[in-house]
């Protein structure tokens, strides 16, 4: 039965933030990478299941801290190898190629690390740090009683936030992100005005594949490290894209925490939290074609 | 557009198909097939031909296919289970309920492009996928699946080995001569218009909405085919049937084979399920690793895929 | 008789006024022209006629019935075409299956679900379509990929697709854009011959439009400054100030 106390509340709040948060940081790359570049990287969760598997290996071999810092270095420069090596040559092809590459590529990624590290699930051990409650009824003095949630997810949500606001901040305060804002409205003039546009392309991929880096290192603990993960989260992922306007950044943030929210408190109904989602986009799609966010036209 | 053929000439795929398929039993154990992955090939070789119709001819990339196979599929086990063990009202039963279930699909997905068109295939595919698993369990068996019924029987003969293998060739030439003959149609040549320009197509007079829809509904029909010949075939349904896995692997046989051609996707279907199922022997439980790089050796390389390459070689020799 | 009516058409795009109140009358079986400089409105006009924009404000009556709020093909199927200004054509497809298409059209309208229609049932349409072919200097290209032809020939086979539905009204959006001189003769040529058909022109090629043209509008942000026949036009004071020196007369 749905529990209106206000702990109950608070609670699904704080999980839906928490469910929200990988949802936001991996439709943050796809819809970064599909407002610049207008391609729809169906590898992004492989991209998030290398993350993963590279952050649980280092994270026991060396310790979080290094993984922390590896992990979106190394997914940085896979980004950048991908658009170099095999996207740039699908500017120009018909977007179901482009799909087809990008799927391929993600089957590829998977079962390589399936082969390399097993199809089981690995345990990522969550640091000493890291590990642990937080006292929230000592933060919130409106909550009764004894109210605790676990420390790293808290963490989760807090890095989220972080990066969407780095985000934010490289891409309305730099001269760099006016440029790709500009280029994700209107691409043809930035190549008019002698803009260098292969490379600002390579870095927003390697950019995206960055994002997807951190959201495999603090993600990893909660969404298990399992082959399996990668395509798991892509389809949400996407649909929070769409959900929140395909090239919309705003968009994948709100959409993002929308669908965590809804998972939330739907989560006492199997039945309801399974396709909540699903049901959430019929309803955007009928009633606002382009997303909650998204331009007029694009793709309408 | 050749108008002036005999019967013959004109169905000449179709009569080579069927010298092919019916003589399996004799050369498939040649090259290491068994019996049983005939029939596994004729039914997949359903499925693929009308997905080409959506992918190779009209151009639109759906990762939700699977769906209807599954939704089949479990519809055709419950008839068995709840109805009868006769296969034609299952099949027929299964394949009214995927097909409907397709036009509301259709309905939602085909509004936009492409892309649009692809992601949300694929998310009501997983959202079939996650429903068979959890929400209707009591029916679908879970994550078990769908167990416990009885052998298929088809006017009095048993579904089985020979007598299944076929009637899936059967089923499977037929299917292939009603996609001869779509393609040869008006409403072939306007699913070809789409792909090429679909906004010069509607210029033209042509609602070429309503045309989408038709060929995913066909197609889906098609699905929906396979996936009650497979209970048919082999009286279990997993959960497996719906999800991206199956959907992406009718990708990669169309694709592999070569989209657009009919005949590609079947050779395409053949290819990975020999495979999967025979080389894996050799090559070990890694053989989805190494479709995967022929998949996208294929679609860099060379994307008119299997067709393309013999093409090709064609050219070459007649240069000769 | 007016085969097209257009009452008060508005339009804008966010701040701009795209169209502002336009009133244009084009009588059955003339040739119309639509001048004006870059911007003024031309394209959007066309649009809307096509069924592609919805314009604000007005109305647009094409032989008495309501042309706003219909789809784009069936639009066509009233009896209106459209020329491209990029010739629109079916890339991948003989020139043969991009005529066909529209004969197909004419016959079963906007659709029909005829999948199991025998080859010798649709003799007759190819073959019309094959006649049309031929009068539009095709013949050799019949079963030649559509993406392989020359500009000009793309233009010829554009006008094909159109010609084969027969259509009572005939949009042209910069017909003889990018051409080189003959091609455009022959384009005025072809035009030309084409009797019978109402034609509205889109054009900045001054020589295209007095070869044609029966009657000229001019359109200036978003208004018609000016109309009339060619010779009044010529010279108009109101015309050459709007143009400002971008006419090639």
């Amino acid at each position: 039965m749905f529990d209106l106390s206000i702990n109950a509340l608070f609670m699904q709040l704080l999980t839906g933030l928490q469910m929200g948060s990988i949802y936001v940081l991996i439709a943050l790359g796809l819809t970064l990478i599909f407002g610049t570049l207008g391609v729809v990287n169906f590898a992004h969760g492989a991209l998030y299941l290398v993350a993963i598997y590279l952050a649980v290996s280092i994270n026991d071999a060396m310790g979080f801290g290094y993984a922390l810092v590896l992990v979106p270095t190394i997914l940085f420069a896979l980004g950048l190898a991908m658009e170099r090596g095999l996207i740039q040559y699908f500017y120009n092809r018909p977007h179901t190629d482009q799909i087809l590459v990008t799927f391929g590529l993600a089957i590829v990624i998977q079962e390589v690390l399936k082969a390399v590290f097993g199809a089981n699930n690995i345990p990522f051990a969550i640091p000493q740090w890291g590990n642990g409650i937080i006292m929230m009824h000592e933060w919130f003095p409106f909550l009764e009683g004894f109210v605790v949630y676990p420390k790293w997810r808290m963490i989760l949500v807090v890095v989220s936030i972080v990066t969407v606001a780095a985000v934010f901040a490289l891409l309305h305060l730099t001269s760099f992100g006016l440029v790709i804002r500009a280029g994700m409205r209107d691409p043809e003039m930035l190549k008019f005005l002698g803009v260098n546009i292969n490379r600002r392309f390579m870095i927003v991929f390697g950019l995206g594949s960055l994002i997807a880096g951190i959201a495999g290192v603090f993600g990893g603990p909660v969404t298990q490290v399992s082959p399996e993960v990668g395509m798991h989260l892509l389809v949400p992922s996407f649909l929070v894209v769409v959900i929140g306007g395909m090239g919309s950044l705003g968009g994948a943030v709100l959409a993002g925490l929308l669908i965590g929210m809804a998972q939330s408190f739907t989560a006492h109904d199997i039945n309801l939290s399974t396709i909540i989602v699903y049901l959430i986009t019929v309803v955007v799609l009928l009633v606002r074609p382009r997303g909650l966010l998204g331009a007029k036209g694009v793709f309408e | 557009m050749n108008t002036q053929q005999s019967f013959f000439e004109r169905n000449r795929a179709v009569i080579l198909f069927a010298a092919i398929a019916l003589t399996m039993p004799l050369w498939f154990p040649i090259i290491g097939g068994y019996s049983g992955l005939d029939t596994k090939i004729m039914i997949f070789c359903i499925f693929v031909v009308g997905f080409d119709l959506l992918l190779g001819y009209t151009g639109y990339l759906s990762f939700g296919h699977a769906a209807f196979f599954g939704i089949a599929a479990y519809t055709t086990g419950l008839m068995f289970k709840g109805f009868s063990d006769n296969i034609i009202p299952a099949i027929i039963v299964a394949v009214i309920v995927s097909t409907s279930v397709a036009v509301v699909i259709g309905l939602l997905t085909l509004k936009r492009t492409g892309i649009y068109f692809s992601i949300l295939t694929l998310a009501f595919g997983e959202m079939f996928h996650s429903m068979a698993m959890a929400m209707l369990q009591q029916w679908t068996g879970g994550e078990n699946g769908l167990t416990g019924m009885p052998t298929p029987m088809l006017f009095g003969t048993k579904m089985q080995g020979d007598a299944v293998f076929y009637f899936s060739a059967f089923m499977a030439i037929v299917m292939f001569y009603v996609a001869k003959r779509i393609e040869r149609s008006p409403v072939g040549l306007m699913m070809r218009a789409i792909k090429c320009n679909q906004q010069r197509l509607e210029y033209t007079g042509i609602n070429a909405r309503k045309y989408k829809l038709l060929t995913f509904v066909i197609s889906a029909a098609y699905a929906a085919l396979a996936g009650a010949m497979m209970v048919v075939y082999e009286p279990f349904v997993g959960h497996e049937f719906l999800g991206w896995h199956l959907s992406g692997e009718v990708v990669l046989m169309s694709v592999i084979g070569g989209v657009g051609t009919l005949v590609g996707p079947m050779l395409g279907a053949a290819f990975m399920l020999y495979f999967e199922n025979v080389l894996s022997a050799d090559i070990g439980e890694h053989w989805l690793l190494y479709l995967g790089i022929i998949f996208m050796a294929v679609v860099i390389f060379m994307p008119g895929g299997f067709m393309e390459a013999m093409s090709r070689l064609k050219a070459r020799f007649k240069q000769q | 008789m007016a085969i097209l009516d257009i009452h008060q058409v508005s339009l804008s795009f966010g701040g701009l006024k795209a169209l502002q109140n336009v009133n244009l009358k084009i009588e059955e079986g003339t040739t119309h022209a639509l001048i004006g400089p870059n911007g003024a409105g031309k394209s959007t006009l066309l649009n809307v006629l096509t069924g592609m924009l919805e314009p604000d404000d007005g109305s647009v009556m094409f032989d008495g019935k309501p042309l706003l709020d219909v789809n784009p093909w069936d639009i066509n199927q009233l009896g209106i075409a459209k020329v491209f200004q990029t010739p629109a054509i079916f890339p991948e497809m003989t020139v043969l299956e991009n005529v066909t298409i529209p004969v197909f059209a004419a016959r079963d309208g906007s659709f029909r679900m005829n999948m199991f229609e025998s080859s010798d049932h649709q003799r007759p349409l190819i073959e019309f379509a094959e006649e049309q072919i031929c009068e539009l200097g095709l013949k050799d290209k019949m079963h030649t990929r559509a993406d392989s032809l020359s500009r000009g020939d793309k233009r010829r086979l554009e006008m094909a697709i159109c010609l084969a539905h027969k259509p009572r009204l005939l949009l042209l959006d910069e017909p003889t854009a990018g051409m080189a001189r003959h091609e455009t003769e022959q384009t005025i040529e072809l035009l030309n011959s084409m009797k019978g058909i109402t034609k509205v022109i889109v054009e900045h090629d001054m020589n295209v439009v007095f070869s044609l043209a029966e009657k000229i509008s001019v359109l200036a942000q978003g208004q018609i400054i000016a109309e009339g026949a060619p010779n009044e036009i010529k010279g108009h004071p109101k015309v050459i100030e709007a143009y400002l020196g971008e006419a090639q007369v």
